[in-house]
């Protein structure tokens, strides 16, 4: 008989491999999804999913065509918390798309803090989530990010987020459709994270 | 025109389409280049007068066409030269006469309504959208080269009725120039105009007294520039400026200096670390940095003690940038990566207001008359120069600069004058414009 901890990894080693080839779209396992890839370390995402040309509608993973969340630089890059990054190589941003360093402060392509005309550093502009406050700003919708699903995209999976309300538009103008959104939530807009996990 | 490209018996269909569609090009481009080169030339003349002249000219032109005045307008009495037909290939002059008739400075001008165009573009001040709305002249030339022969089987019959209806045509041009001088007349107060008052930053402006700050040779000095004929004055090393009649405030390696600048006697020295001021004297503002945090100070200078009072305290990764102080009101932004503010603190009865607040974009810069307050709004896309009027609910743009390569900055405000840094941060080179509205 196997060990119960060797059961456990077996089951979720499985688990995570079904989830990864999966094609189909529900709720709760956008939701499982991310936390048993992570939990699993990506070796099974690496041997379940097939490096594919995801047919983008504007950006890779995306197939549907619902348009991307409000963005300072084109497309809708986030880090793990939802705030923006360059959508080229994965540099943090602020909300005018400069890039900033570790402490919001907007630098230069060598790293050095930007100054005004006189020399002065320049103040550090906001930098928000794009899915709960640019949305919010903008269409006082009450956006959150739920429901989300992979592919993979240039070698690396790719976690494709949607950002959901209650609104019964989405931002493309027209009439908005569950998606992976839950708690009576539709899908607004999307965003997408680079996970970095090579597939 | 299309006769001459394939006259009878000679040129098939696809040597009439060659030569109509270079015809056709060469126009268009001419005459987008006339518009960009008047655009252009519009850019550093202002929009004020340039619409003034526009308005005008069209005014002139309208009566010209209606038949009440009589005007000559600059033509070139000529034809494309006939002689390229025979001597060049059909590519070449094709091309060429597009070309010329594009241009429009080198025939015949029946009507005046070309010149009122190019008033117009020089107004626009803006190449491509003068480039592009000449395009239309040339596309019209386009048209009326290929337009005959497709109504009737005869070009030149065509062309007969078309003269015919002469006087209709100058009836609906002289109506036309009317609507133009209307639209015209309106254009400086639905938009601003804009001029360059070259090198500088952080712009000071109290009534026609106008002062900005400089960099030369790696020193910031600041410039006051009185109405003429009184000369500009030059306070050195100095950065900062803020007028108020013939009192100078300004910042240093020290602090802040209160100056008369006519004769550069101090009138009030605060030293330590303290910058941005503002002033309607005897009070002034500033900022006072605290290390771990930044306030915004209130003070009377005419007093020994100062009487200080701090108005907005944030902490050291915010901003409070550049207060401005004029007409009982203060007012400064406040930056944070949260979100930025305009605040307005009303010194007369101490109400404050927000006049904008948001989590996304950065507000920043506002300057304040006793009516009005205008700052600089900023988006990924671009930078704009907003003005609200106190006690009205609509914000509007006086100008706005798109991209990111060139951003709006710092901002003063006098009467329906506004100042404001435009400057490419990548080169730190700043100019300042005057927008009138």
């Amino acid at each position: 008989m196997r060990r119960p901890d060797a059961l456990f990894d077996g089951a979720a080693r499985a688990l995570s491999t079904r989830l990864a080839s999966g094609m189909t779209r529900r709720s709760f396992l956008g939701r499982m999804g991310g936390a048993v890839l992570a939990a699993t370390g990506g070796a099974a995402v690496a041997a379940a999913v097939r490096p594919e040309k995801s047919e983008a509608f504007h950006f890779c993973g995306h197939i549907w065509t619902t348009g991307s969340c409000l963005n300072p630089l084109g497309l809708p890059r986030i880090d793990k918390n939802g705030f923006p990054l360059r959508p080229s190589d994965g540099h943090p941003i602020d909300n005018l798309g400069r890039a900033v360093n570790s402490e919001g402060w907007a630098v230069d392509g060598s790293g050095h803090r930007l100054r005004s005309p006189d020399g002065d550093f320049l103040p550090r502009a906001p930098r928000t989530r794009l899915c709960e406050d640019w949305t919010n700003e903008h269409y006082k919708i009450g956006g959150v990010m739920q429901g989300a699903w992979y592919r993979c995209c240039n070698g690396q999976v790719r976690k494709l987020v949607d950002c959901c309300s209650h609104s019964n538009k989405r931002i493309n103008g027209d009439a908005s459709l569950t998606g992976y959104c839950f708690d009576g939530r539709r899908v607004f807009c999307v965003l997408y994270y680079d996970s970095g996990l090579k597939c | 025109m299309v006769e001459t490209f394939t006259p009878a018996v000679c040129g098939s269909r696809s040597r009439q389409r060659i030569a109509i569609a270079l015809f056709a090009l060469a126009a268009l481009v001419a005459s987008a280049a006339v518009g960009a080169t008047l655009g252009f030339v519009g850019s550093l003349v202002g929009t004020r007068p340039a619409l003034i002249a526009a308005a005008a000219l069209s005014f002139l032109a309208a009566l010209r066409e209606a038949g009440i005045l009589r005007l000559p307008i600059p033509q070139s009495r000529r034809q494309v030269p006939e002689r390229w037909q025979y001597e060049r290939q059909l590519t070449l002059w094709s091309a060429g006469y597009g070309a010329g008739l594009g241009l429009g400075f080198l025939t015949f001008q029946p009507v005046a309504t070309f010149w009122v165009a190019c008033a117009v573009a020089l107004a626009l001040g803006n190449p491509a959208a003068a480039a592009a709305c000449f395009a239309l002249y040339g596309a019209g030339r386009a048209f009326m080269a290929v337009w005959p022969r497709h109504r009737e089987p005869s070009g030149p019959a065509a062309v007969e009725r078309l003269v015919g209806r002469a006087s209709f045509v100058s009836r609906a041009n002289a109506v036309v120039l009317g609507l133009a001088v209307v639209l015209l007349a309106l254009a400086p107060a639905a938009g601003a105009a804009v001029t360059s008052l070259g090198r500088g930053f952080d712009p000071a402006a109290d009534g026609q007294t106008f002062a900005r700050a400089r960099m030369d040779s790696g020193t910031v000095k600041v410039l006051v520039v009185p109405p003429a004929p009184d000369p500009t004055d030059t306070v050195s090393p100095a950065d900062a400026p803020a007028l108020d009649g013939s009192y100078l405030a300004y910042e240093d390696d020290e602090g802040i200096k209160v100056i008369d600048w006519r004769n550069d006697s101090p009138v009030r020295e605060l030293d330590g670390p303290y910058s941005h001021p503002a002033l309607d004297y005897p009070l002034l503002a500033y900022i006072r940095d605290g290390g771990a945090h930044e306030r915004l100070v209130l003070a009377d200078i005419s007093k020994p003690s100062l009487d200080e009072r701090n108005i907005a305290s944030v902490h050291s990764a915010a901003d409070l940038g550049r207060p401005a102080l004029r007409g009982h009101r203060l007012a400064w932004h406040r930056i944070a990566s949260g979100g930025s503010s305009i605040n307005v603190l009303d010194l007369a009865t101490n109400n404050r207001r927000v006049i904008k607040q948001t989590d996304v974009w950065m507000e920043a810069n506002p300057s304040v008359t006793s009516r009005r307050i205008v700052w600089v709004e900023h988006r990924p896309r671009g930078s704009s120069l907003r003005m609200k009027r106190f006690g009205h609910k609509r914000t509007k743009t006086l100008m706005h600069v798109s991209g990111r390569k060139t951003l709006l900055w710092t901002t003063a405000l006098t009467g329906r004058t506004a100042y404001v840094t435009k400057w490419t941060p990548s080169t730190r080179k700043a100019v300042v414009l005057r927008v009138n509205f």
